[in-house]
């Protein structure tokens, strides 16, 4: 059924707006300025002042590699998150078991661990002499490879996804799959059929959420693998070698192409507020 | 509680926080910036430190670190109201914070000397003094690949094996990257082996190697073009991350100043002192040799000898001559030796009627 839409706004109803509500929105609109201003500032500036730079440095080689190189990362590091994440997400909704509130704090500690101590505990790991690393070393290079870029971007972004994917699981009332199960279905299909698809929209913001984080990653990355190069790291050495407005043409087509990709799956996600529980 | 209590209670902790924070904003920050405020074109330099002493400003490269610190404990020992201010950094990058920013210091100490005459004379200063020397060595630890193998006839042998990993760094941003790709070409000629540098450096990354006329001269690319073949060499833009490499046994060997290799405790391989960058007598061999960097400049092959200067924009000049009287003098050689980084004894200038009065007597 669809949702009856709400009449009535809160400045233009008849009753005089809390003032409450007028500071609130005030305040709401310094933290949208913030972000709004600071982006914009850098987008406006570079295609007023230098547009042909821009358009020359979305033509460069090294450019396009590099961007492209970040969004395949991520990409990986997103749907590795996913196989990893969406088991773990399900057994935190669904079951109560001892030290489970450790467990969430630890699934959770990556984000607060600072991105460059990150990127040296995973060397130290993953290193060629590293307790994972070295065992690996004739099959898998991670320290300046792919695999390294990969690793790094798993290690900052996957609690996005396990946050918001347990969520979605947890609004899912469980005697729906236990209906499903009564009608013979054996676990996995209840799963897959009644619980994931009710959980997508979930499932899908935590995906963005954990791509959007992977590919804005920078210090843990720089660490274990400098080359090749990711969109942040090339912007980082144009630079320290040329400065600012050698760096900043790459800056304004990183933030392009990811709004770009931003906005277009939330517009193909807003339709499915259907399926939320009401 | 009431909700309004509450509420006043949030509020008030927020107005705490907030307080706390400001007032960690109004410490008065003790140390000088680079970024104090512009004055007339120069840069205000605080003269007075913290403690109403005077302040010796040093730009030095970063392979003097060490050296100059235990110069700097030193010097503050014998002139208790002095604070001796190190800033570490590429050679050009730290001449150029004095003829491009308008940076001022009283002593500016480089790994390259030939990079003050090409600087800095005449309008910044007019003369240095050439002081202690360095060389290229190959460093590796006991857990290098072939360590016990390795030595000067056989290291780059070992560098072509397909086990072996390696790290330079790189020659846009580092007088230590050009000079590893110099002593790489200087080798051909040497061990008669033309492939050497090819097999080492040309097929692993985007650098080519062009010979014209008697002289070799290997063309940089952009950084972000150099492509550098990981699975074999490592490469980064200072030599630092390749020690804490070699440390954690990331690659086997790299190439590094003899002083740096001492400093972290390496093994190392000596180079003979014709491709080595070490010695005066070789330095027509070294000529035949240059880098062309990413931003156009040339730079010819040359011994590797420290240059050190007091640029005529220093605030405290007679500290400065105090500074390098102590660099000059035994205990100042002492250290250098210690560091692995042979003193010049006596020091060479260029042009000793143009150095101060009192340290051309120690020349």
């Amino acid at each position: 059924m669809l949702r009856k839409k709400q009449t009535g706004h809160m400045l233009t109803s008849r009753k005089a707006p809390e003032p409450l509500m007028l500071v609130f929105l005030f305040l709401a609109l310094l933290l949208l300025l913030f972000v709004v201003v600071t982006l914009a500032n850098m987008v406006i500036e570079q295609v007023v002042t230098d547009l042909p730079a821009l358009i020359n440095a979305a033509c460069e080689k090294s450019v396009i590699k590099s961007i492209s190189l970040s969004m395949y990362a991520g990409l990986v590091a997103t749907l590795i998150s996913l196989v990893l994440g969406i088991p773990a997400a399900y057994i935190l909704a669904r079951k109560n078991f001892f030290a489970k509130g450790f467990v969430e704090s630890v699934l959770d500690i990556p984000v607060v661990v600072p991105h460059t101590v990150a990127g040296i505990a995973l060397l130290t790991i993953f290193g060629a002499n590293g307790l994972l690393g070295a065992p690996l070393e004739s099959y898998i290079q991670f320290r300046d490879a792919f695999a390294g870029i990969v690793i790094a971007m798993l290690f900052v972004s996957t609690p996005f996804l396990t946050n918001s994917v347990r969520e979605g699981f947890q609004n899912i009332d469980p005697r729906l799959e236990n209906t499903a199960r009564s009608l013979g279905a054996p676990m996995w299909k209840a799963f897959l059929f009644v619980t994931l698809p009710l959980a997508a929209r979930h499932i899908l913001a935590g995906s963005i959420m954990c791509w959007a984080r992977a590919i804005s990653e920078f210090g843990a990355v720089v660490i274990i693998a400098y080359y090749p190069m990711i969109g942040p790291t090339l912007v980082y050495d144009r630079y320290l070698s040329y400065g600012l407005s050698a760096s900043r043409p790459i800056a304004v087509l990183l933030i392009l192409v990811t709004l770009t990709i931003f906005i277009a799956v939330r517009l193909i996600s807003a339709g499915w507020r259907l399926y939320d529980k009401d | 509680m009431t909700i309004k209590n509450k509420i006043f209670t949030i509020l008030t902790i927020f107005v705490l926080f907030g307080a706390v924070f400001s007032a960690t904003g109004c410490i008065n920050n003790e140390t000088t910036t680079n970024d104090d405020v512009n004055i007339n074109g120069q840069d205000a330099v605080q003269t007075i430190g913290p403690e109403g002493e005077l302040v010796l400003k040093i730009f030095h490269a970063g392979s003097l670190s060490v050296p100059m610190a235990e110069l700097e404990e030193k010097f503050e020992t014998l002139h208790p109201n002095v604070d001796v201010q190190r800033e570490p950094a590429g050679s050009s990058a730290s001449i150029k914070k004095i003829t491009e920013l308008n940076k001022q210091a009283d002593i500016l100490a480089s790994a390259d000397y030939t990079l003050i005459p090409t600087m800095m004379i005449p309008e910044y200063t007019d003369w240095y003094l050439a002081f202690a020397k360095n060389q290229i060595v190959i460093a590796y630890t006991d857990d290098s690949k072939y360590s016990s193998e390795v030595n000067s006839d056989n290291w780059y042998e070992i560098l072509r094996r397909p086990d072996v990993t390696f790290g330079f760094s790189n020659p846009n941003d580092d007088p230590c990257g050009y000079r590893s790709v110099m002593v790489t070409q200087l080798s051909e000629a040497y061990y008669n082996d033309e492939s050497i540098f090819d097999d080492l450096m040309e097929d692993n990354t985007a650098i080519a190697m062009t010979f014209d006329n008697g002289t070799y001269t290997a063309v940089m690319p952009a950084s972000e073009y150099i492509e550098p073949n990981t699975k074999k060499i490592m490469m980064r833009s200072m030599e630092v991350e390749l020690s804490s490499a070699l440390e954690t046994g990331e690659i086997d060997y790299f190439y590094i100043y003899r002083s740096v290799a001492v400093q972290h405790g390496f093994k190392f391989v000596e180079l003979p002192p014709q491709i080595d960058l070490s010695s005066v007598e070789n330095a027509d061999k070294y000529n035949t040799v240059r880098v062309r960097t990413a931003n156009g400049n040339i730079v010819v092959g040359t011994p590797i000898v420290y240059g050190i200067t007091i640029p005529d924009n220093a605030m405290q000049p007679e500290l400065g001559v105090e500074f390098i009287k102590l660099l000059l003098s035994t205990d100042g050689q002492n250290v250098f030796i210690d560091n692995g980084q042979p003193p010049i004894v006596p020091a060479v200038t260029n042009d000793a009627e143009k150095v101060h009065a009192e340290l051309r007597a120690l020349l």
